[in-house]
């Protein structure tokens, strides 16, 4: 079976999840405070996580032309698949940028011209933070990539057509874009992700941020990735992909949970070595508010994946890589969730007026040593009494969300996969695939 | 230790090597061992070897470099030489995890280098008899122990020499 087709109970479950998605959302939006801060993080979060696993299909699609890669070349329609939602990437992202231009959201605190007139440093960042810039990165940029992974598309469909080992198209043209998409795609996603990310937390940067954000959604793709093959496997596709590719994927997301934590680490170590306020109130907001989410990110995307991953015999069973990827995926969700949220709170705080949870801060360092248990029981005080529901933990609005956005990019995927025979029999490599061992 | 009396039978191809091993493999010939340039793809299933347990050893030797690291520096920071370093806690553990990851590092490789000479009682000054040179060129080689073997079991591994078209046929003592 080499075409597939979405049937109708795929299209049911599907829907329902979207309906689910949509009912989440707006029962978010009712319960929300007066900026309906929920509702718009929430957008956010699914909107950049799933579009950035698009452009991350796109990135190591070309990677893998221009490395003469060949055993992913069986599953590549999967990734060109994955890429295509960048166009949904680009409507949902021009939601958030239609809401900075009319103030529908208060997401960026640069996007407030009262804050910003007021503030230095958000005034000297205002070159690039600012409305014109963010419409550029978000609608335009990602246009470029979208542009990129519609031609990779078409080039890897044309190909379907050329005689056995005719590498005319794979040499000439698939190697020219892919080498010119990687730059491009390289140093446009980074600002893309201070425009979308990095910029919540307006007066606070770090330079090892977009490599971070790119990683954890690098390993979000393998993970769908894996679990798309395993759900198209129990369809009755993909008899030709066995545990040897798995193993390769599994090798990736082992990989790059370990070069994940890597960054994480450095980002980490840097901002407490050099102690220095405006860049350890990052780490101190998330410490103090959100511990179980901070420790638990660790925990489900390093300690899980590198244990289970590191034997040789569990990347080669389904079953295993199906649960380790499941976590793996909603941890890095969570993650982004950790980069989002307490941004977006804080925010919201500021613009509300409420002000007092800064003082309190400042507050608890302004005590001398000799109070510390003082301090300690203010600081405890303060943390039992800002648990925000929907921002200190994804609640089941979030979760009803996460389905709903996962299953819009399923669905369209699925879409895609429909268009293309799954298998591209005339790729030059795939017989390299198709013969794939790794032990 | 007694000298082996070795009779080895050189192959020109890969592809016939892992014929002529699959065909021993299945007439019951003890192969002593087997011998190429290169590794030869798919060879450790069929000559039905289990897979090595140097990355079991591996993971024991980081273990103990994680500890070693990570305990050594707690004792040193804490009890032995206690210094504040940019005002800093004396147990700051966010400084330690780079030499712990490098102790890891180091112990599992040493470890597993050490472990890989001493399982196959290899190291300095050990002599290491090659059956033929052309063994780390071009010709890949199957080796049966023929040390006391009767004259009619012989014939039967020349016989499997013949079939399976090995190039060369020889005998060496080592």
């Amino acid at each position: 079976m080499n075409q597939f087709t979405l049937v109708g109970r795929e299209r049911t479950i599907l829907f329902s999840f979207m309906i689910l998605g949509l009912v989440c959302m707006g029962i978010t939006f009712i319960v929300d405070d007066e900026f309906h801060s929920r509702f718009w993080s929430n957008f956010l979060h699914n909107s950049v996580f799933f579009t950035g696993i698009a452009f991350l299909a796109l990135m190591f699609l070309c990677a893998n032309v221009i490395a003469l890669s060949g055993w992913h070349v069986v599953f590549k329609r999967l990734w060109e698949a994955y890429a295509q939602f960048l166009l949904v990437g680009i409507i949902l992202m021009t939601v958030v940028v239609i809401g900075v231009w009319f103030h529908a959201h208060h997401l960026y605190h640069w996007a407030d011209a009262e804050s910003v007139a007021n503030d230095e440093i958000l005034e000297g960042k205002s070159g690039f933070l600012n409305p014109v810039m963010y419409t550029i990165f978000s609608i335009i940029v990602v246009g470029v990539w979208y542009f990129f992974a519609t031609k990779m598309r078409a080039l890897s469909i044309e190909e379907d057509g050329v005689a056995k080992y005719d590498f005319s198209i794979h040499k000439k043209k698939m190697k020219t874009w892919a080498s010119w998409f990687l730059p491009i795609g390289g140093f446009t996603s980074a600002a893309v992700i201070w425009q979308w990310i990095m910029s919540i937390d307006a007066h606070w940067y770090s330079t090892l941020f977009a490599w971070y954000c790119t990683i954890s959604w690098f390993v979000s793709m393998l993970c769908i990735t894996v679990l798309t093959l395993i759900y198209l496997k129990s369809r009755g596709f993909y008899e030709q992909v066995d545990a040897n590719h798995f193993h390769d994927l599994g090798k990736y997301v082992f990989g790059f949970s370990v070069f994940w934590t890597y960054l994480w680490f450095s980002q980490y170590m840097l901002i407490w070595y050099g102690n220095i306020g405006e860049e350890t109130i990052y780490f101190h907001q998330r410490l103090e508010q959100y511990p179980v989410l901070f420790y638990g990110n660790l925990i489900v995307n390093f300690v899980l994946p590198f244990f289970v991953l590191l034997r040789n015999d569990t990347k080669r069973k389904m079953g295993v890589m199906a649960v380790i990827c499941s976590i793996v995926l909603f941890g890095h969700w969570v993650d982004y969730f950790l980069m989002i949220k307490p941004g977006v709170l804080h925010t919201a705080h500021e613009l509300l007026g409420h002000g007092g949870h800064s003082a309190l801060m400042g507050a608890a360092e302004a005590i001398p040593v000799g109070h510390q248990v003082a301090a300690d029981a203010q600081a405890h005080a303060e943390h039992a009494s800002n648990f925000v529901s929907g921002f200190s933990l994804p609640g089941l609005l979030e979760v009803g969300t996460f389905l709903g956005f996962a299953a819009l990019f399923v669905f369209f995927f699925m879409r895609q996969l429909e268009q293309a025979p799954l298998v591209p029999e005339r790729d030059p490599y795939i017989d390299e695939s198709l013969h794939h061992h790794v032990v | 230790m007694k000298n082996k009396e070795v009779l080895f039978g050189l192959y020109d191809d890969e592809e016939v090597l892992l014929t002529a091993v699959k065909n021993a493999r299945t007439a019951h010939l003890d192969i002593m061992d087997v011998y190429s340039p290169f590794p030869v793809h798919g060879l450790d299933p069929i000559l039905g070897l289990s897979e090595s347990r140097i990355h079991q050893a591996g993971f024991v030797f980081g273990l103990i470099g994680t500890l070693t690291a990570f305990l050594f520096m707690t004792w040193v920071f804490t009890r032995d030489w206690p210094i504040i370093f940019g005002g800093k806690p004396y147990w700051s553990v966010p400084a330690f995890i780079p030499i712990i990851f490098e102790l890891t590092v180091l112990f599992a490789s040493i470890g597993m280098v050490v472990t890989y000479y001493a399982v196959n009682g290899q190291g300095p000054g050990v002599s290491n008899p090659v059956l033929d040179d052309r063994i780390t060129d071009d010709k890949f080689c199957v080796a049966f122990d023929v040390t006391d073997t009767a004259v009619d079991r012989v014939d039967v591994y020349q016989q499997f020499f013949r079939e399976t078209g090995a190039s060369e046929v020889k005998t060496k003592t080592i």
